[in-house]
């Protein structure tokens, strides 16, 4: 029986495919530098979906792909209703609040109502919420380092690698909220129905 | 609505449908089948209200499904809400008016309830439930029944692949209590498990037990699969409470092999999702091709207490949203469609002999309709 699965594409597509590979799943070069986004393997055992990375989620839940590689942080955001078998271990970061260096720390207490900028407008209000912080949360889609600098917020919630593009916008993390790292994840039917297949690619994942 | 404001009829709110044609057809067709399964075993249907008071429900489904509720105030102030679900309408019937009638009771209902969430995962605000409870007596028989009835309504409505997951709450009940967690360590352990993480469910139990021990559990719990499960499970777990429904769910296994459903049944002592409220066997259907499961039930034996009636249950609902789904998604609608051998008649002629003859095509049993000649446009 064959598996369907969703891969978020960018940081973690890479790594992904190679454990893929060393587990004796292949994609055809050829077909990997294409601009398909439906690929299947040589064996014919597996179908990879190439999605954006917080779409993985909504395809595994629906069931149109069995599995799903993608990173913590968008399973935090998604909430999604899906069993996750497997910490990748790879695609490592955090996610984390961030302001302006000369910003005191994780003191809110001057503020009446905090402007958070950010791409997880449901983890980061679900964590000021918890702080007993009112804030006001700006959803932006891409370079929200950009907002404190601009005066748009004062504090960011966004993934932090090296930290390097903090510091060099002036930023600094002030608080982690979340370890993250790349998951496969599983939809509860084909967990079930295709026990398997699905225990068969863990095991490749799993290296 | 003020005149002068003219409504924009073509949008529609979020979570709303509307059914046409072959889909209503097949709808149809579907709960005509699955409430035939059900009366053939002696369940009696029961129409119950779309609304009702706010606290029955909050009652019966805890307040977070209540909140989700669609509610307005009554003509005398009281709050009442859309049905969120059925059981906790049925649940009050059987514990007031119903008291004193013999049991076991069996009862079938059918309808939608309403939830205002975000739709997603194909939900709507509205979904329809066919369902039954059978109520009063605590036994492997009703049980089994339960399965049995919802494996004949999927094999009546053609998908006989489908895959019944059993577990059982008592299981995982019964190794926390082993364990002695507090609520939070039992709150967390069950979302580990539910996520089937099973590396961190061994983490998580290494101060309890070996980490032979730790691991086998993680597999465990992991890992669905047929009768080998619940053997493994017995072999390494042993409080009284766990190695109970262990035995139940054996003696469910059993029977169903000796009925030759082996193939449509698996376990999955994994199973915590609804562990808030059910209390003892408890399962999921699944069919291939369709992510969503159709349709899940277990025993539920507290639930009645809350209504002031302390006696076990056991039920199970189907979702028609979702059956109409997967047998539309397989094709096989074409035979559930009650083909229309239309007769066209011409106008025109004379009245009292068109409505005659539309009349004797009728009672051979063949739809009729009424159409203009062709040669003139209809009226309008």
């Amino acid at each position: 029986m064959s598996l369907t699965i969703a891969l978020a594409k960018g940081r973690l597509q890479d790594e992904t495919l190679a454990r893929l590979e060393r587990g004796g799943v292949r994609i055809d070069r050829e077909l990997l530098e294409s601009r398909r986004l439906r690929l299947a393997d040589t064996s014919g055992q597996y179908e990879l979906l190439l999605v954006k990375p917080a779409d993985v989620p909504v395809y595994v839940e629906y069931g149109v792909a069995d599995a799903g590689v993608c990173g913590s942080d968008v399973l935090a955001e998604h909430d999604a209703d899906v069993h996750e078998p497997l910490d990748l271990g790879y695609g490592r970061c955090r996610l984390a609040v961030a302001a302006p260096v000369e910003t005191s720390g994780n003191d809110y207490g001057h503020v009446s109502t905090l402007r958070v900028a950010t791409k997880y407008p449901r983890v980061a209000g679900s964590y000021f919420r918890h702080l007993g912080v009112p804030v006001e949360l700006i959803v932006l889609s891409g370079s929200v380092e950009l907002a404190p600098l601009t005066g748009l917020a004062e504090r960011i919630v966004d993934l932090v690698e090296s930290g390097r593009t903090l510091e060099e916008n002036g930023l600094a993390m002030t608080d982690v909220i979340a370890e993250v790292s790349a998951r496969l994840i599983v939809n509860r039917a084909s967990y079930q129905l295709k026990r398997a297949a699905v225990a068969g690619l863990v095991a490749i994942l799993a290296g | 609505m003020k005149p002068g404001r003219p409504i924009d009829l073509s949008t529609v709110p979020p979570g709303v449908q509307y059914f046409l044609d072959d889909e209503v057809a097949l709808r149809r067709s579907i709960e005509r089948d699955v409430v035939g399964v059900f009366s053939g075993w002696g369940y009696t249907e029961i129409d119950l209200p779309i609304f009702d008071a706010y606290d029955l429900f909050a009652l019966g489904m805890g307040d977070e499904v209540a909140s989700r509720t669609y509610r307005f105030t009554a003509r005398d102030g009281t709050t009442v809400a859309l049905r969120p679900d059925l059981t906790s309408l049925v649940a009050r019937t059987v514990a007031t008016r119903l008291r004193a009638r013999q049991r076991p009771l069996r009862l079938a209902y059918t309808g939608e309830v309403f939830r205002a969430d975000e739709p997603r995962r194909g939900r709507q605000h509205e979904f329809h439930q066919l369902g039954i409870e059978h109520v009063g007596w605590a036994s492997p028989e009703s049980d089994i029944e339960i399965l049995l009835v919802a494996l004949e309504a999927l094999t009546v409505l053609g998908l006989d692949d489908a895959r019944v997951v059993v577990g059982h709450a008592g299981f995982f009940r019964g190794i926390v209590e082993r364990l002695g967690l507090a609520q939070e360590a039992v709150a967390e352990l069950r979302t580990l498990v539910d996520r089937r993480q099973s590396a961190a469910v061994e983490r998580f139990l290494a101060p309890f037990a070996s980490a032979g021990e730790c691991a086998a559990f993680a597999r465990l719990i992991t890992l669905a699969g047929g009768m080998c499960v619940v053997d493994d499970a017995r072999a390494l777990v042993t409080n009284p409470r766990s190695a109970a429904s262990l035995g139940e769910l054996t003696a469910i296994l059993t029977t169903l092999g000796e009925l030759g459903l082996e193939r449509c049944i698996s376990v999955d002592l994994g199973d915590v999702a609804g562990l808030g409220y059910y209390t003892g066997m408890m399962f999921s259907i699944y069919v291939p091709g369709w992510g969503l499961p159709l349709g899940s039930g277990g025993r539920y034996d507290g639930l009645l207490a809350k209504f002031g009636s302390d006696e076990p249950a056991v039920g199970f609902s189907l979702s028609l949203d979702w059956l109409a789904g997967a047998i539309a998604a397989r094709g096989l609608d074409a035979s559930r469609r009650r083909t229309p051998v239309s007769v066209v008649l011409e106008a025109g002629s004379e009245l009292g002999r068109l409505f005659a003859d539309a009349k004797r095509l009728r009672n051979e049993g063949r739809p009729v309709c009424i159409v203009p000649a062709k040669a003139e446009e209809p009226a309008t």
